[in-house]
């Protein structure tokens, strides 16, 4: 079932203050998550 | 001494080229060759054509960078590959022919000890008939050039709707095979948003159409993520999205043809269909640049060199989508026949696509290939670039530096709208790349932590913040190297 988007978050979504917080918040777990590292699926022979 | 070649100078070519030349000293030469003179920043494309950032500002000459910092370059194009030498040559070289200057048209042999291939795709317009940048009505975003222009056609037709015109725009992917739908993605949403800032929103109708089975399937089979508190597939986040913006989509679509205003398509039921538009903007399919490649008596390799794109450690092995694994895709891009020759980012040949292969009733293949974003282009580089400088500096041999996209996350921040205040983003990111449905059977091969998906103002401001990193980063001013591909 398609979901739309209620007004109470679309408040949430633009507004700035919580947003800020937000962007803190998302820069920390996107450099978790791409910082996390990576390697290899084989294993080594 | 080494002498170190590399083939592009986009995100994976100038990621591994500044590597090189940061940590190997002054005695081993890094050498770019590049056609375009400048280094774009493609992901903010998507705002050069929407006319809010002009493209100087996701460019810079790479000449001037290059000769400050020791790294050679030459503004020519690879032509052939010759991995062994040639009867006059004892060394591996590369055939460029220059492009510009006073050397243009003239052919060079290019010797290496080391060659990372980072050509990333051919644009392959031309596998469309009629998808022609600037032409039929269709734009792309591609390039710098290309936003340009789609700015300038997606403007006229605004103008038009100010002055009462109904107008229908179309966005998504031209070919059955293309990738890249995030592109396409951010950019509907934009143009969307920006129709809404010149009040001519209820002027126009905006369709999705795409080769995607599934909205949200982004090339990498859909994810399966976390959504605030929820647990939502990026089918339905796509959908919730395109809902709320009034857009219409049509998916399972292969493009086949482009008529003045005209989009032919087949879709998964076999039906030919046809879209009408006053602008689109159509992904053209991705393909290797058709590069030929001799061994030292001149014979024909090509098959050992390339599969379309560049082959590497992948296993190629055809086999049914059930079967496959993520231990099939490449960890040091390391091509098999020539232990010397790398190929990151987008050049290198994938073993399969990730989203599963369709079939319209007619037979026709319609399903995205697989994305290789700017964030897996930059770790490959970096980490071709770590196993060179560990072969050179240890003096054998050295492939200790490993990234499968089955070992590795991306974040993916996709633009829904400009604007300090009013603007918004969609920030995705996905562990693992390439779905492992041995480790997370049941979260449809991802890790849901780290597979997470969120809407808002904030999305916008860190694409901005990314957009200026990555600026910063690639023109290597102090402490570069800090910020992470
Ligand atoms: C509109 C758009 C938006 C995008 N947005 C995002 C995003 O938000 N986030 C994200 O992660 N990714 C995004 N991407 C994807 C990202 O841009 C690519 O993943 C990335 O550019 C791939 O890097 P690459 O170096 O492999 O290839 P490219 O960037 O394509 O670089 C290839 C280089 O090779 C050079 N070259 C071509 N032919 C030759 C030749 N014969 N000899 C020598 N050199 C040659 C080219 O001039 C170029 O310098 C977007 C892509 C597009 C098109």
């Amino acid at each position: 079932m398609t979901q739309r988007i209620s007004k109470y978050q679309r408040f949430k979504m633009m507004n700035p203050i919580l947003q800020f917080f937000k962007f803190i918040y998302l820069s920390i777990k996107i450099m978790i998550v791409v910082a996390g590292g990576h390697g290899g699926t084989r294993k080594a022979n | 001494m080494s002498k170190i070649v590399i083939l592009g100078a986009g995100i994976s070519g100038h990621v591994a080229a500044s590597h090189l030349r940061r940590k190997l000293s002054k005695d081993h030469e890094v050498v770019v060759v590049s056609p375009n003179s400048n280094y774009q920043w493609i992901p903010s494309n998507i705002w050069v054509g929407i006319g809010r950032m002009k493209s100087k500002k996701i460019l810079f000459p790479l000449a001037p960078l290059y000769k400050k910092k020791g790294i050679g370059y030459k503004q020519a194009k690879a032509v052939t590959f010759h991995p062994e030498g040639d009867k006059t040559e004892q060394k591996p070289y590369v055939l460029a022919e220059y492009v510009a200057g006073e050397k243009k048209g003239t052919q060079e042999k290019v010797t290496y000890d080391y060659l990372i291939n980072a050509t990333g795709p051919k644009l392959n317009f031309e596998a469309t008939e009629g998808l022609i940048p600037g032409e039929n009505k269709t734009y792309s975003v591609c390039t710098y050039t290309h936003a340009d222009h789609a700015w300038h056609g997606l403007n006229e037709v605004i103008q038009q709707m100010k002055n009462g015109k109904k107008a229908k725009i179309l966005i998504g992917t031209g070919h059955s095979k293309s990738t890249c739908q995030g592109a396409a993605f951010e950019y509907i949403l934009n143009v969307e948003q920006e129709l809404r800032r010149h009040n001519v929103r209820d002027m126009a109708d905006i369709t999705w159409i795409s080769n995607e089975y599934q909205l949200g399937d982004f090339g990498m089979d859909g994810m399966l993520m976390s959504y605030g508190s929820m647990t939502m597939k990026s089918s339905e986040m796509v959908e919730m999205i395109f809902e709320d913006r009034d857009i219409k989509w049509i998916t399972g679509a292969g493009v086949n043809k482009i008529e003045d205003g005209v989009a032919h398509y087949e879709n998964l039921d076999g039906e030919y269909k046809t879209e009408t538009y006053d602008f689109a903007m159509l992904i053209p399919v991705f393909s290797g640049h058709g590069f030929k490649a001799y061994d030292k008596n001149d014979n024909d390799i090509t098959d050992k060199l390339f599969k379309g794109f560049m082959i590497v450690d992948a296993d190629y092995t055809p086999k049914p989508y059930e079967q496959w694994s993520v231990q099939d895709w490449p960890e040091t891009y390391q091509n098999p026949s020539y232990k010397n020759i790398f190929a990151p980012g987008i050049a290198f040949a994938p073993p399969h696509t990730i989203s599963k292969p369709r079939e319209s009733k007619n037979g026709k293949a319609i399903f995205p290939s697989p994305p290789r974003t700017g964030m897996p282009s930059g770790i490959t580089a970096k980490l071709v670039a770590d196993n060179i400088i560990d072969s050179i500096k240890s003096g054998k041999a050295s492939l200790h530096h490993k990234g499968s996209m089955g070992n590795m996350g991306a974040a993916c921040i996709a633009s829904a709208g400009y604007g300090m205040t009013q603007g918004s983003g969609v920030s995705i990111t996905t562990y693992p790349i390439v779905p492992d449905y041995e480790k997370y059977p049941k979260t449809q091969g991802r890790q849901l932590g780290k597979t997470f998906g969120e809407i808002g103002l904030a999305g916008h401001w860190l694409k901005l913040a990314l957009h200026y990193a990555f600026i910063y980063k690639a023109k290597m001013r102090p402490f570069w190297w800090l910020i992470p591909e």
